[in-house]
């Protein structure tokens, strides 16, 4: 089965409670593809400068402005020119990019040409994790749909434009989500990612000029040809336009999705629109964009859901994964899950971060069976320090984030199971 | 041992990419879905399509979850265990099914028909908890829907 | 050539270089400024992944590896502050936390980069509790390494040598994160011509030799400088002593003759200096008696007197000399002096062959074949052919003519009149030569070998052979003086001899045992371009 339609829609997901939205006939009846044509009438480099001056920032959790990422694409070049569409979605708690490709596949697919045609890019491969068999087959069909009407091909919508599309299916891991990591995987090998620069504009599949950018950055770019900057800047902050869509899970009344505003405030999201905590229960502790990020505690969800803003709260919007944790909840128990996860998906190259997720993973596990001590909760801290900011990629970062916050904002739990000598939450999820 | 239709498919998708490695992930998957693994032969045979060592196919399938290189049941029924959904008893639900299939995670029924496990998390965190079979998700689960699609399964 | 400084200190460095590349050029890597390092090695590509490397530049925000940075003009590098510190002590920390404390049991122990980083930049109590990983120990890889999974810091050194150096990839890295381990295919062993090399870059013991596993400790051994023998490449080795024996040969860097690598046969041909195949006793042989044992100096007068009588019979034409081509440069020239002196025209030195590659193995199986030729000793052909008919006495040292290639056999020499044979090892010769004596392996003796590529190396003597034995060079000065040859009068020393060489023959001007130096010297006439 595939996902739900949104709890609340936006010019993303509008029409994805119609299911003739999915192929192309009915994409085109809803307007799409009109765009595409629109953005054919323009010069390529006029096209990127439009996308930079919306301010369009990447939705694949780094944030980065796409029209900037574009215009790193070198002008002229011998080389053949790639896109990637990264559609790799496994940050836990995310699970927009799955309803974007089973709902609206075309839409990705005019965002990619558009894209195309800005950067001179003649194939784009669309790297999906292997697991999302659904979101294959769709956007599949869609290539193939899209080909048919002459969308791919040579002279897209009769302009010398070329464009090809290749779909590949990922194998289970999440590292190759990360940008080099999916250029390393997709060219056939582990996908171990590498070291930067060379940036991948420079160097990037199979050696050639490459840019990669998450599926929903891909979704927006349409809308933003079809409406123009100032509209799109509509939505949104100054520093953060346009809509994005949050994944809210956990122990909360109506988990699902909401295309909202960035900007719109966390607590709105949780306690408004999915419902807040069930039944006789209170919120301790929201994890705002994705495992990867900082949790903030309940009394500090009064942060709009854009960068900027939770940056000061030690916490990041990354791919707007809300996770809602009530009372009940043992954050040890939590973070032992967390740890979990980045032991096992750590590609194993940096020492940092080979080492330091396994170790961070033995002692939090350690701690909740009720054999830690203080000194370990010390050594927990110590170890992330130790990782951050060192390493070929972020992902040690991202493995050492989720540690500190919860030791900055729930340490006391921690000492608890020192102190007892057990877990005292014994009315918390099962480990 | 890789059958002539699976040749085929492979020869198309190497057509695709710019180096022919670039096909060798597709390749692996299409190895795995007439086999359900990767055997030290099969690996042999596609590092000679893809003109590289048989040991370089070994470590590529040895990094990825979905790759396997020995014989697999019939079925893999993937509890996911991360936190969204360990937060709505996924794994309270992945022992009740290991009571119920009279298996822990990670070995094989005695008929060859599933193995349990756990799996990170497959984006379906709204509707835990959840599982997959093979290609297909079974989401917004409670036990006793759980325990019907294990036993509905060939 | 940009200008940076390191550590305060201005330093000029060729373009194009990262920053461990540029302070191994000016030999300053780990020799005045530390930069301690795994993954990296000068002679394999940047991998980038051990992360110790990591140093200050100023005005970039985060530490860089060191590895991996390209100088650029003014870039202002420390190595030495606090943060540095600070990041090589989490370095250190977490690859502690599964490294197994083998070292009462482990070959690399005295020559551990993990035991000396972890004493100078780690911290000083372990803080994990955890039990460690266990994966496979005492593995044989192949016929030459011993695999000790559990030891592996996976800096990926041997992985990327078998794919670059003896492109023979065998060895990959299996799983991820804290899995991943280093395997080969179980059909393909670890086995090609270089694969001793993996035990010498890896750092810890992981990869060690079956040849070296468990016979001595390092800290017992002397590093004494030598060149290996087995062919005319020359690579520069490091014999380790001790006790009066060579335990090994481990490679000693040159960067214009072998890197830092040395084939596997090479390697293991120490075990020729002390082996049952060594000629120890001096012998002489009348009518048809077996040879005897006699005395060493009894017997070069023996030798002496054979060979005038057949010379004051038949004149000097009667002679063929053979000279070896595992001669030392000056043993070669005390023997070309003696031909020169006594008129013999049939000179010459029988090379044998083998296989060659492209990297360091080449056809010719004698480190000397090239100073042979140099010093008057080529082709033997003539020499042989005279052996055959014509010859009455043969002056012969070593016993590469008896190869297929050349004689196939020893019959030719039964019937001389005077067979004098100096020799290193035992042959079919012994048993016909009129006299023979065993002389000093290039391990026993002061001297100069020439390479292929026509450079002069040197050697010095390691070991003393257990039993008597002069230098060729001492015999044949000797043989001149009993035969009245009045250049032989005077001093024979290596050092003399060698500063008479380089006096007198012309390819060798400037070229002695105290101008050679540790990387070696080209002769006079060879084009510095030519491989070495």
């Amino acid at each position: 089965m595939g996902l739900e339609v949104p709890w609340v829609t936006g010019y993303l997901t509008q029409h994805f409670a119609d299911e003739a939205f999915i192929g192309i006939e009915g994409y085109e009846r809803a307007g799409g593809y009109q765009a595409l044509r629109s953005a054919l009438d323009m010069a390529p480099d006029a096209l990127t400068e439009l996308v930079k001056g919306s301010g369009l920032q990447g939705r694949g959790g780094a944030g980065f402005s796409t029209g900037t990422k574009w215009s790193f694409m070198p002008k002229d070049s011998e080389k053949p020119k790639y896109l990637v569409c990264n559609a790799d979605e496994s940050e836990p708690g995310s699970f927009k990019d799955r309803i974007l490709m089973e709902r609206g596949p075309h839409q990705m697919l005019e965002g990619i040409l558009i894209a195309a045609w800005a950067t001179g890019a003649e194939k784009t491969f669309v790297y999906v994790r292997g697991e999302y068999a659904l979101s294959a087959a769709r956007i599949e069909r869609a290539i193939a749909e899209a080909r048919e009407r002459g969308f791919l091909g040579e002279r897209i919508c009769g302009k010398e434009f070329a464009h090809d599309v290749v779909l590949m299916r990922g194998a289970g891991a999440y590292i190759c989500g990360e940008e080099t990591g999916l250029l390393e995987s997709l060219e056939g090998k582990k996908g171990q990612p590498r070291k930067k620069p060379p940036f991948p504009a420079q160097y990037g599949a199979f050696g050639m000029p490459t840019t990669v950018n998450n599926v929903e950055t891909f979704c927006h770019v349409p809308h933003i040809v079809a409406n123009g900057a100032e509209w799109f800047r509509g939505f949104g902050t100054e520093k953060s336009p346009g809509t994005t869509i949050f994944g809210v899970s956990g122990q909360v009344r109506r988990p699902g999705l909401y295309e909202l505003p960035l900007g719109t405030p966390l607590e709105q999201i949780v306690f408004e629109h999915a419902g807040g905590p069930l039944e006789g229960r209170q919120v301790k502790g929201v994890i705002p964009g994705g495992m990867s990020m900082p949790i903030l505690p309940a009394n500090l969800l009064d942060v709009p859901m854009a960068n900027e803003f939770l940056r000061e709260r030690k916490s990041m919007l990354g791919t707007g994964g809300i996770m809602v944790m009530d009372d009940r909840t043992c954050m040890v128990r939590a973070s032992c899950v967390i740890a979990y996860f980045f032991r096992d998906e750590s590609c194993g190259q940096c020492t940092q971060c080979r080492e330091g997720t396994g170790w961070i993973h033995k002692i939090v596990e350690r701690i909740e069976r009720g054999a830690g001590s203080n000194e370990d909760i010390d050594i927990l801290e110590d170890i992330t320090g130790k990782m951050e900011g060192q390493t070929i990629c972020a992902f040690a970062d991202a493995a050492a984030w989720p540690i500190q916050g919860m030791l900055r904002h729930f340490r006391a739990d921690f000492v608890e199971h020192v102190k007892q000598g057990k877990c005292p939450f014994s009315e918390s999820f099962e480990l | 041992m890789i059958s002539d239709p699976t040749r085929s498919a492979i020869d198309a998708e190497i057509a695709r990419y710019p180096q022919r490695r670039g096909a060798l992930l597709p390749a692996l998957h299409r190895v795995q879905q007439e086999h359900g693994y990767v055997s030290a032969d099969a690996a042999a045979e596609l590092a000679e399509i893809f003109e590289i060592r048989p040991i370089d196919v070994l470590e590529v399938v040895s990094f990825y979850n979905m790759f396997y290189d020995r014989p697999q049941p019939r079925h893999h029924v993937y509890v996911c265990t991360n936190l969204p959904c360990s937060l709505r008893g996924a794994r309270t639900l992945l022992r009740q099914l290991e009571a119920h299939v009279g298996v822990k995670a990670g070995e094989p029924t005695a008929d060859g028909k599933l193995v349990l496990g756990h799996e990170e998390c497959l984006g379906a965190c709204a509707y835990a908890p959840m599982l997959r079979v093979d290609d297909t998700y079974h989401e917004d689960l409670d036990s006793e829907r759980a325990k019907r699609i294990l036993d509905e399964l060939e | 050539m940009p200008r940076i400084t390191v550590d305060g200190k201005i330093l000029e460095v060729p373009e194009g270089r990262t920053i461990l590349q540029a302070l191994d050029d000016a030999r300053l890597l780990m020799n005045g400024v530390d930069v301690p390092h795994y993954c990296w090695h000068p002679k394999l590509s940047i991998d980038g992944s051990c992360r110790l490397c990591q140093v200050e530049v100023e005005g970039i925000p985060k530490l860089q590896i060191a590895c991996d940075t390209p100088v650029q003009e003014g870039m202002a590098i420390r190595t030495d502050t606090e943060r540095v510190r600070k990041a090589r002590e989490g370095v250190m920390e977490l690859l502690l936390v599964n490294h197994p404390l083998d070292c009462p049991i482990c070959d690399q122990a005295g020559e551990c980069k993990l035991q000396d980083y972890a004493f100078e930049y780690g911290i000083e109590q372990s803080r994990t509790r955890e039990p460690r990983r266990a994966l496979k120990k005492n593995v044989d890889l192949g016929p030459t390494i011993k695999f000790d999974q559990e030891r592996c810091i996976l800096c990926r050194r041997c992985v990327r040598f078998c794919d670059e150096i003896s492109e023979t990839g065998e060895l990959r890295v299996f799983n991820r994160g804290d899995l991943s381990v280093i395997e080969t295919h179980p059909s393909v062993p670890l086995d090609n011509d270089y694969s001793m090399n993996v035990a010498d870059i890896c750092p810890v013991g992981a990869l060690t030799t079956q040849d070296f596993r468990f016979k001595i400790r390092v800290w017992f051994l002397e590093d004494v400088p030598g060149v290996c023998t087995g062919c005319s490449n020359g690579c520069n080795v490091h014999l380790g002593v001790a006790n009066n024996k060579v335990y090994r040969y481990v490679p000693r860097r040159n960067d214009d003759v072998n890197d830092t690598w040395i084939c596997d046969a090479g390697r293991l041909s120490y075990r020729e200096i002390g082996s049952g195949a060594r000629l120890r006793e001096a012998s002489v042989r009348e009518g048809d008696a077996p040879p005897k044992p006699t005395g060493y100096a009894a017997a070069v007068e023996a030798a002496a007197e054979r060979l005038r009588g057949v010379i004051d019979a038949r004149g000097a034409e009667a002679l063929v000399v053979l000279a070896s081509p595992h001669a030392t440069n000056e043993d070669l020239f005390a023997l070309r002096r003696f031909c020169d002196a006594l008129g013999v025209g049939a000179r010459g030195a029988p090379v044998v062959r083998g296989r060659e590659d492209t990297r360091l193995i080449k056809a010719e199986k004698a480190a000397n074949a090239e100073g042979a030729r140099r010093l008057g000793f080529g082709d033997p052909a003539d020499a042989l052919a005279k052996l055959r008919s014509g010859a009455a006495a043969a002056l012969v040292f070593g016993h590469d003519a008896l190869d297929e290639a050349f004689l196939g056999g020893p019959e030719v020499f039964a019937g001389l009149e005077a067979l004098v044979l100096l020799d290193v090892y035992q042959s079919q010769l012994v048993k016909l030569a009129h006299v023979a004596l065993p002389v000093r392996h290039v391990a026993e003796r002061d001297g100069t070998l020439t390479n292929v590529a026509g450079r002069v190396q040197r050697v010095m003597p390691a070991v003393e052979p257990g039993w008597e034995a002069w230098s060729a060079g001492e015999v044949v000065a000797r043989l001149g003086a009993a035969l009245g040859l009045a250049e032989f009068e005077g001093d024979w020393s290596a050092d003399a001899v060698s500063r008479r060489l380089s006096e007198s023959v012309g390819d060798f001007a400037g070229v002695h045992l105290g101008s050679v130096g540790d990387g070696g010297r080209l002769l006079a006439d060879t084009d510095p371009g030519s491989p070495a």
